[in-house]
């Protein structure tokens, strides 16, 4: 008859079986609650913020509005990850809220059709140059890139001031950039870099002769946020590029021996952004959680706790930032969007690890 | 249609095995072409927008040059994990040595690797600040620089170590399964041990490497973390690239492009096959294991499965180091200054936190029954079908292999957002079917091969003799041709849930709120930086994965050497199942 083996495969295949069907252990988790039909009042958020960020901002939002109560669902993925999910979900839309995007990829998002207007409320409260016209998305927060150095490798003195020290011969080999072509606060970084040089020739040639400098004093390219942390924690390089809030957030919560230079040219600022899905499943919901994201007292939380830059105007600047006399650099960012591809595509072919 | 005309034009000359493969084969093309052919056109689709404008790449440069960059890596990787995977199961199926045991549980400990911080030990590991790099230059002077691992040397070198498994399970199934009695035939008519390795065991292994070749040529054409981590600038980089810019036809082409490619080896490799016959109407007992005799070849046999454990579990034991590391104090150290078991008091202190474990095991489970069912079955028409399309079959099955997770996870949400016709009205979005499906469609390929490659040693006249003494088609091929198979069954299903239980790239884009695997569970600490949790996490899936590896070679493993006498009774005399009813 059967090989004993045979038998136990097949057994195994049978508890399996049962195991899958029954979902056992699966849906006891305490969000669950009364599910999905508490007269509508469910969410479910895309989200690529922080979990503990966000896990907070939602704590905050359910003690706020008691109906919630059990049922927001929070799905960390990347950006881009929330991005493809959404424009793959269109004609059956699973979420409601996409927290947390550069605004090229909500823009993209919005001229695929994929969001739906923010409460009029929200779209009045953000400036319009941080927002869509149409309010498809709205900025929630301005990322300062800015310039970090690791203050047990090099002293303030001997630190980068502004982006043209980066180039200099005292840097060679001490710079460490998250790979630009997937990242898209690199590209945009790059790109505004660009364009801070195009009026001179009216050409992006000065700007690309500046990223080989760049290039040539560049001494690895990290492949994520984590690796590039890695490798200036572990001294494999001095200096990097990246944006204040996350600096500010690995010194705070990680001990991590980074200094944030603001350049004396000032800092590139990106929007990220938050966005309604269009025809969600609790498209109430959805405007609820903007309405509370963008007030002014969880903007406050966020600016002092997380250290956010509002998009929002608030009535007082946290500390930290009136300290850090901030100088926002003047970036044509309609020119960046319409050539970001083509002058980053130039890059990586051209340029990236060639100098 | 065809295939019903077909099949009526020709039912008088068919044989009841042959309309056998016929019934099965329509269920079977269904499931294929709702699951991942009309799923994966999507695409194909995409690419074409623009009129073909996307493809513009290829010829004009830069995409020209990735492609060539791919397919380089990837032929080097599959020569170094051909080398590396054979070489071990050969060692392991044919020679007893001290230290055999733990090196048979170990070899698989690379396919455990969670793909996130996976690549992360790596680094750990190899990379200027790594252990060895900064080892050597503390006490050996060398430059930590130059002795890191970088650029497409590191790629290699990550591919080598975490693809041979591949190799290394169809190698070691085919051998355990091989007739004694051919090896000695060869050696008794005179000739050489290794003129009988060249003309008798490498030929019968063709369709083991075949397998082999083609999984690891087609995950390292997909692979993107390798590349990623050591900045080689391949397709799959390109194809991310691409999506970050909202270049979404030129990804859908340059991933076409990559898909095309694969699929070209594949057919090659069916070629090659192909030219021989590799069955074998023996199904005598498999060659007995060479004890190694004597003090010095003990030893010395003793301290090289040393050195390979030791090599292979490294990035293994560097997570599990990690693991119990103080976030943040590993800087400049060569091992870690300061060591805590709070990342783990972590984990526990939160029920919560266990429940992405219940979620990957049981979606993975289901993911590999479903690989079973399906893949044996597709296997076995693909093996046995008689005519033309067969080799349009075996690529059916392999496209998802050759495609980047992230495009099946998006292609299956799109397919299975809404009900249409072609997905027979089936919405799997927001539910927690989706999981299971996306692994059954990533990793079937996996079962394919294996059985495929099992099979393709297996003479279909043992099954008409079993017929011939009255057994009907099924109970030939359930008492038959399954046990015959069941080492491939078991690598391949094994491979598939080990995989399914880390899969990433494609669950991100699909997972149902609530029902977060464990790999998203672990980008969620990777992102803020909470190395130690992350690791923490990593480290019990591996516990868990190697826990299933010993339970498996348990089961592979026949109970003793008696069990060993008795499968063999029952073998050689096959009509005994007739009589036993």
């Amino acid at each position: 008859m059967h090989s004993p083996r045979l038998r136990t495969a097949i057994f195994a295949g049978g508890v399996a079986l049962t195991l899958g069907l029954t979902g056992c252990g699966l849906g006891a988790t305490p969000q669950d609650g009364s599910g999905d039909s508490a007269g509508g009042n469910t969410l479910t958020i895309y989200t690529a913020r922080d979990k503990g960020l966000a896990d907070s901002v939602v704590a905050d939002f359910v003690a706020a509005n008691p109906d919630f109560e059990g049922n927001v669902e929070v799905l960390t993925l990347g950006a881009q990850e929330a991005l493809e999910r959404i424009r793959a979900e269109k004609t059956n839309p699973q979420g409601d809220i996409w927290w947390g995007g550069t605004s090229q990829q909500m823009q993209q998002a919005a001229s695929d059709g994929v969001l739906s207007a923010a409460p009029q409320s929200v779209i009045d409260a953000v400036p319009a140059a941080s927002r869509d016209a149409d309010g498809l998305w709205v900025g929630e927060m301005k990322l300062a890139e800015v310039i970090v150095y690791n203050h047990d490798m090099l002293s303030a003195a001997d630190a980068p001031k502004d982006w043209d020290d980066l180039i200099a011969p005292a840097l060679n080999d001490q710079i460490a950039i998250r790979d630009v072509a997937a990242s898209g606060t690199m590209r945009s970084i790059y790109s505004a870099m660009i364009d801070q040089r195009f009026d001179e020739a009216g050409s992006p040639e000065a700007g690309y002769d500046w990223l080989r400098a760049l290039d040539a004093n560049t001494k690895v390219y990290a492949a994520n946020p984590t690796d590039l942390y890695l490798r200036l924690t572990r001294q494999e390089a001095a200096v990097t590029a990246w944006n204040l809030q996350d600096v500010m957030l690995q010194i705070e919560q990680q001990n991590a021996p980074y200094t944030a230079v603001v350049p004396t040219s000032g800092a590139p600022m990106l929007v990220d952004g938050v966005a309604k899905i269009a025809d969600g499943p609790s498209s109430a919901g959805a405007d609820a959680f903007l309405e509370f994201l963008l007030s002014e007292p969880t903007q406050t939380t966020l600016a002092e706790t997380y250290f956010q830059i509002p998009s929002i105007e608030l009535a007082t600047e946290p500390s930290w930032l009136a300290d850090l006399n901030l100088k926002e650099m003047d970036v044509d960012w309609s020119r960046v969007a319409e050539n970001e591809t083509a002058w980053i595509d130039y890059w990586a072919t051209n340029i990236k690890g060639q100098n | 249609m065809t295939l019903m005309q077909r099949l009526s034009q020709r039912r008088s000359g068919l044989t009841s095995s042959d309309r056998f493969v016929y019934w099965i084969s329509v269920p079977l093309i269904l499931v294929l072409l709702v699951y991942i052919v009309f799923p994966m056109l999507a695409t194909a689709i995409t690419s074409a927008e623009g009129g073909g404008e996307a493809y513009g790449g290829f010829i004009s440069g830069s995409s020209g040059k990735a492609l060539g960059l791919s397919v380089g890596i990837s032929l080097v990787s599959v020569f170094t994990t051909c080398v590396i995977g054979t070489g071990l199961a050969v060692l392991l199926t044919r020679f007893d040595f001290p230290g055999r045991q733990v090196l048979r549980i170990f070899a698989l400990l690379p396919m455990a690797l969670p793909p996130l911080i996976g690549a992360v030990s790596f680094y750990f590991l190899y990379a200027e600040s790594g252990i060895i790099p900064r080892f050597l230059a503390a006490y050996f002077g060398a430059d930590a620089a130059a002795v890191s691992a970088n650029g497409v040397a590191g790629v290699i070198l990550v591919h080598s170590l975490t693809m041979y498994p591949y190799f290394y399970l169809a190698v070691s199934s085919a051998l355990s399964g091989s007739d004694a009695s051919l090896e000695e035939a060869s050696l008794n008519l005179g000739a050489s041990r290794c003129r009988m390795w060249r003309t008798v065991i490498l030929p019968m292994l063709t369709p083991a490497l075949v397998s082999g070749a083609l999984l690891t040529f087609m995950v390292s054409m997909a692979s993107f973390t390798a590349p990623q981590f050591y900045n080689v600038q391949t397709l799959t980089m390109q194809i991310v690239a691409s999506r970050t810019s909202g270049a979404y036809s030129t990804a859908a082409a340059q991933s076409v492009v990559l898909s095309v490619v694969s699929i070209l080896f594949l057919l090659i490799m069916r070629w090659y096959q192909n030219r021989r016959v590799y069955r074998s109407l023996s199904k005598g007992t498999p060659q007995s294991l060479t004890v190694i005799q004597g003090f010095i070849p003990r030893s010395v046999a003793a301290i090289g499965s040393l050195i390979i454990v030791v090599i292979l579990m490294a990035p293994a034991a560097t997570i599990a180091l990690l693991a119990f590391t103080v976030d943040g104090s590993w800087t400049i150290q060569i091992l870690p200054p300061e060591y805590t078991l709070g990342n783990f008091a972590k984990i526990f202190a939160d029920p919560e936190s266990l429940h992405p474990i219940l979620v990957s095991t049981q979606m993975a489970l289901l993911g590999m029954v479903g690989c079973v069912l399906v893949g044996v079955l597709a296997a076995f028409v693909v093996t046995r079908w008689s005519g033309p399309g067969k080799g349009l079959l075996d690529v059916m099955v392999m496209i998802p292999w050759a495609l980047p997770g992230t495009v099946i996870g998006v292609n299956l949400v799109t397919a299975f957002a809404s009900p249409t016709p072609f997905n027979l009205g089936q919405v799997l979005i927001g539910s927690l079917w989706i999981l299971p499906v996306a692994y059954f469609v990533r990793f079937l390929p996996l079962v394919f091969r294996s059985a495929n490659a099992a099979l393709a040693q297996i003479d279909p006249s043992l099954e008409e003799a079993a017929r011939n003494l009255g057994a009907d088609t099924l109970r030939a091929i359930r008492t038959i041709t399954v046990p015959l198979m069941s080492r491939g069954i078991l690598a391949g299903a094994l491979m598939a849930f080990i995989q399914g239980f880390g899969e990433y790239v494609a669950s991100v884009v699909i997972y149902p709120a609530q029902f977060a695997p464990v790999s998203v569970e672990i980008y969620n600490r990777i992102y803020s930086n909470e190395f130690g949790t992350a690791a923490a996490y990593g480290t019990l899936q591996m516990v868990l994965i190697v826990i299933v590896l010993i339970i498996a070679q348990r089961l592979e493993k026949p109970r003793g050497q008696r069990g060993l006498r008795q499968k063999v009774a029952t073998r050689t005399a096959l009509p005994l199942p007739v009589m036993n009813t």
